[in-house]
């Protein structure tokens, strides 16, 4: 049977797959700042990180440069990167669920050590670190997105069905006082990355704000540019803060086409597109970055927040960022349908299987395994 | 010299730009972890086609890699679900498709293919799995144009490993190195199973080839990125066995013989424990081989059909059981293998009728480079 594989089809590694990215103000310390990474979505008991992948976050200082129509950011060249490490767990041939060693070297040349799914984590002074399986925090329905998509038209029921319901991720949660690391200035953009570690690191993924790949920019078939170009392998080899010129027309060809989809499926124009076709969000959100501003307090529904206020010329009233447990495909879906001028569209689905907590470190527990399908 | 330093030396050897991959412990306890995270839904009603897909292929993946029949089978019967369920989705089709010509059920695999095609599935991949299933049809120029445009026109890791495995098979040697250094050097990704799949070709290509130091170097290359990767450890035993070290052969495929679904390995354990001068031991494995090959011929005879005949002409040792596999091996697969195969058989078969051959001695009618 082995000889005749058909070829060496290249899987990639699940434990280099980022899924989401989260960052928010501790909820029970305003001095701390929590980043949040999640890989491999749906998890097996058996997922462990890999041991060539370094799992990195990175910071940037962010201000607000420009509001109303022109909304944008203005990022700072100076960064700080806490990079995650983790050997290859002892027993790792085993069937039970060995301890993994990891490491975490932080900006300033400290290496805080620990194992994964020990809930205390690794502590340094001002950083703590945790990483482990969790339950998947996210929920959608990803059946009623693509037949949305399919019939150009809303196809979301009330009650709808969690894709991700009782799944389990690989997380890494990092809590810093945030203080330090900029000199007190608060306001931070968050990118995070899987690279291949060696000699010269390359860059396998990269996330900032939620569901830009996918539910923004994956369809093609609105783009009258590049209808046949798989825009996501090139847009995750990208420098998140300093995007090459080759192929910034693309993104955002296909990102004003896909905004502009989405717009249309209330039958009302909501953004209307600029005299050079641009959709006015395309700029925002090709800014891939959480921006979180830790001086504003914990809110439970913050994603975005800072951008609408840009949008319209108001200061935003929240930390901004993007917390655990908020339901962010109803905001996605309300802010790309009808921008807030009408009802919430939901997509029916209101939560996961297990909400995160207020505390460290702060995912749920995962889930059991299910029962294996007869 | 230890076993780590032993298989770094020999991928340096067959490798200028070994890639930084995930440890293949990590690497096989991950490929567990997502057929474990897909499993759950696969229920009617409640799988995503692609999921369900993707399933298909991590399990047919995981086979190749533990040599797991039960792997293979659940694949189809999987593929088979998927396309009562999905009867609309070229994904579907095109997922039997694989799971089909695993089994070398390639006719049926090229009717799921034109469906497939017709439902508009993603055409690219269409054409990939025909190609392989042409190499496996022994259809080499139709599948040699296909990977030869397919690599021009999108060089990748993908392309240009598909086309390696296909010189690799056709015994074009100095071209599938070269292209297999390609592959690695284009390769981006951190999972050690796509190069640990590369370098077994390659070492079955010099096992067929006769050059068992080459063939050393890549299978150990390919144990290296994962050390559980049986069909490298079996193929690892046979040169082996064959550079005289028996005993070293014996220690390789014992685990594999003892835990594999596969009988191919208690078949050669059964060969070499012969050569070696433990008849009991050999017997054991010929009869625990025979007993399973006769299951796997009833119930995938396309699949199975040489390798058992390939055991009834040596150890097995019952020339007229592997001839009529033969024949059926080559109403299959016309290819150069199939044929030689059937060339022994009639051989070995017209010795035994003519007496002048007993089954013992018919053992020795093997011939290790001509069998590949």
């Amino acid at each position: 049977m082995s000889d005749h594989f058909s070829g060496p089809r290249a899987l990639a590694d699940p434990a280099a797959d980022i899924s989401d990215v989260f960052a928010f103000p501790a909820p029970g310390d305003p001095r701390r700042l929590v980043l949040a990474m999640d890989v491999f979505g749906k998890a097996g008991p058996s997922a462990v990180f890999s041991d060539a992948v370094i799992y990195r976050f990175r910071l940037r200082r962010a201000n607000i440069a420009a509001t109303g129509a022109g909304a944008s950011f203005a990022v700072d060249t100076d960064e700080v990167a806490f990079d995650f490490t983790f050997d290859v767990p002892s027993g790792a041939n085993d069937t039970t669920h060995p301890p993994q060693r990891g490491c975490c070297a932080t900006p300033g040349g400290d290496t805080v050590s620990f194992y994964t799914n020990d809930e205390k984590g690794g502590q340094s002074p001002g950083v703590r670190v945790f990483a482990g399986q969790r339950s998947e925090p996210f929920f959608l329905d990803v059946r009623m997105i693509e037949k949305t998509v399919a019939t150009r038209q809303i196809a979301f029921k009330k009650v709808g069905s969690d894709t991700l319901y009782g799944t389990n991720v690989l997380s890494i949660v990092l809590e810093v006082e945030w203080e330090k690391l900029f000199g007190g200035a608060p306001m931070f953009a968050v990118v995070c990355e899987t690279l291949r570690a060696g000699p010269k690191p390359t860059r396998i993924e990269r996330v900032g704000r939620p569901e830009i790949k996918n539910v923004s920019l994956s369809f093609k078939m609105f783009d009258q540019v590049n209808r046949d170009l798989e825009i996501r392998d090139i847009y995750n080899s990208e420098d998140a803060f300093a995007l090459a010129s080759d192929y910034v027309g693309a993104y955002r060809a296909r990102m004003n086409a896909n905004l502009a989809f989405y717009d249309s499926l209330d039958e009302k124009i909501d953004w209307p597109l600029d005299e050079a076709g641009n959709h006015p969000l395309t700029r925002l959100l090709l800014a891939d970055f959480l921006v979180v501003d830790a001086s504003k307090p914990f809110h439970e529904t913050s994603y975005f927040e800072i951008e609408r206020a840009m949008l319209a010329g108001r200061p935003h009233a929240t930390a901004g960022g993007r917390w655990l447990n908020e339901d962010v495909m109803d905001l996605i879906f309300t802010l790309y349908i009808n921008g807030g001028n009408g009802p919430r569209i939901s997509d029916g689905v209101d939560a996961p299987i297990a909400w995160s907590s207020t505390a460290f470190p702060y995912l749920a527990p995962p889930n059991p395994p299910k029962a294996k399908a007869s | 010299m230890s076993a780590r330093l032993y298989a770094k030396r020999a991928i340096s050897a067959s490798d200028t730009s070994a890639a930084v991959v995930t440890h293949g412990t990590i690497a096989l306890r991950n490929l567990e972890a997502q057929i474990e995270g897909l499993e759950p839904n696969s229920t009617p009603g409640q799988r995503r086609v692609e999921e369900q897909a993707r399933l298909v292929d991590l399990l047919a993946l995981r086979g190749s890699i533990l040599a797991s029949i039960a792997d293979y089978e659940r694949a189809l019967e999987l593929a088979q679900l998927l396309v009562c369920d999905a009867g609309r989705e070229g994904t579907a089709f095109l997922a039997r498709a694989r799971g089909r010509a695993v089994f070398h059920r390639f006719g049926d695999a090229l009717d799921d293919l034109d469906v497939a095609e017709s439902l508009a599935a993603d055409a690219k991949a269409v054409r990939r799995e025909r190609a392989a299933i042409f190499q496996g049809l022994g259809r080499y120029e139709e599948a040699y144009a296909f990977r030869e445009e397919d690599a021009r026109r999108y060089p990748s890791f993908d392309s240009l490993g598909a086309l390696t495995t296909l010189c690799a098979e056709r015994g074009d040697t100095e071209r599938a190195e070269r292209l297999r250094a390609e592959s690695v050097r284009r390769y981006r990704g951190v999972s050690p199973l796509p190069l640990a799949i590369l370098e077994f070709h390659l070492g079955a290509m010099w096992m067929h080839e006769g050059r068992l130091d080459r063939a050393r170097d890549h299978l150990i290359a390919a144990r290296c990125y994962v050390p559980a990767y049986a069909p490298a450890q079996g193929h690892l035993a046979e040169v082996e066995a064959e550079l005289g070290k028996l005993d070293l052969a014996i220690t390789l495929l014992e685990p594999l013989a003892a835990t594999s679904d596969d009988p191919d390995y208690a078949a050669q354990l059964a060969r070499i424990c012969a050569d070696a001068g433990y008849p009991d031991d050999s017997r054991y494995w010929r009869g625990r081989a025979a007993a399973r090959y006769d299951e796997l011929t009833t119930v995938h005879p396309e699949a199975f059909g040489d390798h058992a005949a390939e055991f009834w002409l040596a150890a097995g040792g019952d020339p007229s059981k592997a001839l009529p596999l033969a024949r059926m091996n080559l109403e299959n697969r016309k290819t150069p293998r199939a044929y030689a195969l059937l060339s022994r058989a009639i051989v070995a078969d017209e010795a035994v009728s003519a007496g002048g051959i007993s089954h013992h001695q018919n053992v020795a009618v093997r011939d290790f480079s001509s069998k590949r």
